[in-house]
C-alpha cells in the first residue's frame, strides 16, 4: 500500500508542469536531439570561411545557447541517475526467488546425473562461478541456499564519470574564460613586456637560433625570460614550442619569431646619419610626408626566381635582405627595395639623397601570454572522462543467481546485465559448462 | 633535395618493395576472404593466413620507414593513412583469434575497405591532380617535434581503425537483413551478432577519439596557448565524436536496434573519413602538416 502511495506521489510530482520540464530537460530523447543539432550547425560552420564562422557561429548567442542546453541537459540527466545508480551498484537484490529467476532474460538449467544434497551443490556452483572470475557468495534465504554472483560492479559507474568528467571539463573551461586573460606581446634581446593584466613583466634576457638539420624547416628559437613582479623575480626560465613557461596560473607561449633589421639612414650632403630598428611590415620615412619604404619581408637567404619573385632558400643567415617598396608622397608604389646586408641603397629625397643600408638584424619573438586558472580543473576533469569510458566499455556489470531444486536434481541459472545481454549469454554458458565439468568430475570421482 | 631528408637508396628500395608486396598481399587476402563469404569454406583460413602474412610485411615496412626517417611515421598522409590500415588489421586479427576461427566474414568486408584506403594513398593521386599525397620523407617542424604526437595521432589511428571495422560490420548487417535469401548472405553471421561487433568497435573507437581529443586539446594548449581553435580538423573530429557519442546513447539508454543504428555508423564512418580526407583537400586549416 505504501509503495502503491509512493508512486502515486511520484506521478503526481512529474505530472506538475515544472516536473514535466525537468523530465524533458534531463531526457535522452533531448541529449540525442542536442547532439545531433551540434553536429548539424558544426557542417555547416566548417563550410564557411574559418574567422566569419568563429565570429558568426561559434560565438553567437544561439550557438552557445545550443551549449548551454547540452551542458544542462547533462548535468540534469547526471544528478537524476546518481541515485538509482548507486542503488543498483551497491545494493542488489541478492536473495531470488526460483521463479524471479526462471523470469530472468537471460536462464539456464543443469540437470545433474543424480540428486544430491543442496548444500554441496551449491558449494559446487559457487565455486564455479569463482573459478570464472565471479565475485560469489551463498544466501540464504527463504526458499532456501541461492548463489549469488556478481562482476565489474564498477561498470555501474561509467556513465556517471564519463557524463561528470565533461561537466568538470566545461566548469574548467568557464572558470578559465571568468579568471583568465590572452593577449600577445614580444621583443628583441634587452626588451621588457608589460603585462598589466597578470601584473607582471617579462624581460627577454637571451634568445639563441637552433637550426634544423633540413635548414629548409623552421627552426627553433629559444629565449631565456625572467618574470618580474613589483621589481622582484617570481619566474624564469627558457621558452621555445612546445616548451611554455608557466607559474601560478600563468603561461607564456612562444608563438612565432619574426626579425628585426637595423638600418642606417645617411645624408649624402651633409653625411648625417640615423639609425632605425624596422620589423619586417615596417614603414621607414625617408623624409617627412614624402617618399618611404614599406617592408614586407625579410628573407635570411636571399634568392629569386626565373620570375624575379623573392624568396628564401632556407633559414641559415647566409645572404640576408629586407624587402619591401618605396611609397611616394601620394601613396603610390614607386619601385621594388631590396637591402642587402652592408650595401647602401641611394634614393633622392627633396633635400638631395639617402643612403639607406642594413647593417645588421636579431630575431624577435612573439609570445602569447595567458591566465587560466580553470587548468588543473580541465586536467581532473578529462582524466575523469577518460575513466568513466574505460568504465562504460570495458567493464560490463553482470550478475547471477542460482538455485538448486534436489527433486528435479536442476541448478537453475538466471543472470541480469546493465549493458550487454549478448556477453551476458555467453558468459552464462560458460559458467554453464564449468558446473557441468565439475559436477562430471564430482561424479567421476564418486563412482 | 631541399625539404626532405636524405634517405639511403638501399632503405629506400627496402621501404618500397615492402610496401608493395604488402598492398598485392592485402589485395590477394581480400580475394581470399570474398571467396569464402561467397561459399568456399576452406577460404577463411587460408585468407586468414595471407592476411597476416600481410600485416607482417606491412609491420616490416613501417619499420623500416620509422629507421630511414628516425621517427615514428605519424606524419603527413602517406604515413598516417599507413599506420591507420595497418591498426584496421590489427583490431581486425584480434577479433578473428578471439573467435577462434570459427568466423572469418568480417574479413570480407574489411578487406575490400583496406584496399580502397590503399587505393586512396596510392592511385587516387595519379588520378586526380588536386590530391598529392607524398611518400617523401620529411622531417619534423618544431611543432610537431612533442611527445603529444605519438599519443594524439597513435590515439586517433585506433579511433579511425575500430569506427572503420564497425563500419564493415554495418555494411554487412544491411546486406543480411536486405538480401536474406542471397546465397552468400547466408554464409554472414546473425544480424544480432553482427550488432553487438558494431557496437564494441565503435565504444572502443569512441574511447580512443575521445583519448584523440583531449590529447590533441592538452597539445594545442603546449603549443599554441590554447585548447581549442575551431579548426576544421578539430571540428570535424568533434562532428564524428557527436554523431557516434548518439549512437552509443541511442542504444544503450534508448534501446534503439537494428537500421537506425546501423545507420548512425556509416553516417559516423563518413563523417571520419572526411575529417581523414576531405578536410585535408576541401578545406583549410592549421592541421596540415603534409
Amino acid at each position: 500500500m505504501l509503495k502503491e502511495k509512493k508512486g502515486g506521489a511520484r506521478r503526481e510530482l512529474s505530472a506538475k508542469p515544472v516536473g514535466k520540464i525537468l523530465k524533458f530537460l534531463s531526457s535522452m530523447q533531448l541529449g540525442i536531439i542536442l547532439l545531433l543539432l551540434l553536429a548539424a550547425i558544426s557542417v555547416l560552420a566548417t563550410l564557411r570561411e574559418h574567422d566569419a564562422a568563429i565570429q558568426s557561429i561559434y560565438r553567437s548567442w544561439w550557438y552557445l545557447g545550443v551549449m548551454a542546453f547540452t551542458a544542462l541537459n547533462l548535468l540534469l540527466c547526471t544528478v537524476r541517475r546518481i541515485k538509482p545508480l548507486t542503488r543498483q551498484a551497491l545494493y542488489p537484490q541478492k536473495e531470488q526467488s526460483a521463479e524471479a529467476i526462471a523470469k530472468m532474460p537471460v536462464r539456464e538449467t543443469v540437470v545433474l546425473a543424480k540428486s544430491k544434497p543442496a548444500e554441496k551443490v551449491i558449494s559446487l556452483v559457487a565455486n564455479a562461478f569463482r573459478r570464472r572470475g565471479l565475485k560469489a557468495e551463498i544466501i540464504t534465504g527463504a526458499q532456501g541456499k541461492i548463489v549469488f554472483a556478481q562482476k565489474d560492479v564498477c561498470g555501474y559507474f561509467g556513465s556517471l564519470l564519463t557524463h561528470t568528467g565533461l561537466l568538470i571539463i566545461l566548469l574548467g573551461a568557464m572558470y578559465g574564460a571568468l579568471t583568465g586573460f590572452e593577449r600577445q606581446g614580444g621583443g628583441i634581446v634587452g626588451d621588457r613586456i608589460s603585462v598589466p593584466e597578470g601584473n607582471f613583466a617579462i624581460r627577454i634576457m637571451d634568445m639563441w637560433v637552433e637550426h634544423e638539420e633540413d635548414p629548409t624547416v623552421r627552426p627553433r628559437v629559444y629565449s631565456d625570460v625572467s618574470v618580474t613582479e613589483g621589481g622582484r623575480e617570481i619566474a624564469g626560465g627558457v621558452i621555445a614550442i612546445n616548451q611554455p613557461l608557466r607559474f601560478g596560473g600563468n603561461t607564456i607561449y612562444h608563438t612565432t619569431f619574426r626579425y628585426v633589421s637595423e638600418i642606417a639612414v645617411r645624408n649624402t650632403s651633409t653625411g648625417e646619419t640615423s639609425m632605425y630598428r624596422v620589423w619586417d611590415r615596417d614603414y621607414l620615412p625617408l623624409e617627412k610626408d614624402g617618399i618611404h619604404i614599406h617592408f614586407l619581408a625579410f628573407f635570411p637567404n636571399f634568392i629569386t626566381n626565373e620570375e624575379g619573385v623573392p624568396s628564401s632558400q632556407n633559414y641559415l643567415p647566409e645572404n640576408p635582405v629586407l624587402a619591401g617598396i618605396l611609397y611616394d608622397d601620394k601613396e603610390k608604389p614607386q619601385s621594388h627595395v631590396y637591402l642587402a646586408l652592408n650595401e647602401p641603397v641611394t634614393f633622392s629625397v627633396a633635400g638631395g639623397e639617402l643612403e639607406v643600408t642594413l647593417t645588421g638584424f636579431q630575431h624577435a619573438v612573439v609570445y602569447t601570454i595567458t591566465r587560466n586558472l580553470g587548468r588543473p580543473i580541465l586536467v581532473a576533469g578529462a582524466l575523469m572522462f577518460i575513466l568513466g569510458l574505460y568504465l562504460s566499455f570495458f567493464q560490463q556489470p553482470r550478475r547471477f543467481w542460482a538455485v538448486y531444486d534436489q527433486k528435479q536434481a536442476a541448478v537453475l541459472v538466471g543472470g541480469r546485465s546493465y549493458r550487454s545481454r549478448f556477453q551476458l549469454e555467453q558468459e552464462l554458458l560458460q559458467l554453464v559448462n564449468e558446473i557441468t565439468r565439475r559436477e562430471e568430475e564430482e561424479h567421476g570421482r564418486i563412482s | 633535395m631541399a625539404g626532405y631528408l636524405e634517405i639511403s637508396p638501399l632503405g629506400l628500395a627496402v621501404e618500397n618493395i615492402l610496401f608493395t608486396a604488402a598492398a598485392v598481399a592485402y589485395l590477394v587476402a581480400t580475394a581470399g576472404y570474398l571467396t569464402y563469404v561467397f561459399g568456399l569454406k576452406k577460404f577463411g583460413p587460408l585468407a586468414a593466413y595471407l592476411l597476416r602474412f600481410s600485416f607482417l610485411l606491412h609491420t616490416a615496412f613501417l619499420v623500416t620507414r620509422t629507421v630511414n626517417a628516425g621517427r615514428l611515421p605519424l606524419v603527413g598522409h602517406f604515413e598516417f593513412g599507413n599506420v591507420f590500415i595497418w591498426a584496421c588489421v590489427l583490431f581486425y586479427l584480434w577479433g578473428e583469434w578471439r573467435l577462434q576461427g570459427k568466423d572469418y566474414s568480417v574479413g570480407a568486408f574489411l578487406t575490400p575497405l583496406i584496399v580502397l584506403y590503399l587505393g586512396y594513398l596510392t592511385v587516387i593521386p595519379q588520378l586526380v591532380e588536386k590530391i598529392n599525397i607524398s611518400r617523401a620523407h620529411k622531417p619534423l617542424q618544431p611543432v610537431l617535434q612533442s611527445n603529444w604526437l605519438q599519443v594524439h595521432v597513435s590515439a586517433s589511428v585506433l579511433g579511425y581503425a575500430c569506427f572503420s571495422l564497425a563500419f564493415a560490420v554495418a555494411l554487412m548487417w544491411l546486406l543480411k537483413t536486405w538480401l536474406k535469401d542471397k546465397s552468400f548472405v547466408r554464409n554472414l553471421p546473425e544480424p544480432q551478432i553482427l550488432e553487438e561487433y558494431m557496437y564494441r568497435a565503435s565504444g572502443l573507437g569512441f574511447l580512443f577519439q575521445s583519448i584523440m581529443i583531449i590529447t590533441g586539446a592538452i597539445w594545442a594548449d603546449t603549443s599554441w596557448g590554447r585548447y581549442w581553435g575551431w579548426d576544421p580538423k578539430e571540428v570535424w573530429a568533434l562532428i564524428t565524436w557527436f554523431i557516434f557519442a548518439v549512437y552509443l546513447h541511442a542504444r544503450f539508454t534508448r534501446g534503439w536496434r537494428g537500421l537506425r543504428t546501423v545507420l548512425l555508423v556509416i553516417v559516423g564512418w563518413v563523417a571520419m573519413v572526411f575529417t581523414w580526407v576531405g578536410v585535408a583537400w576541401l578545406l583549410t586549416g592549421i592541421h596540415s602538416f603534409g
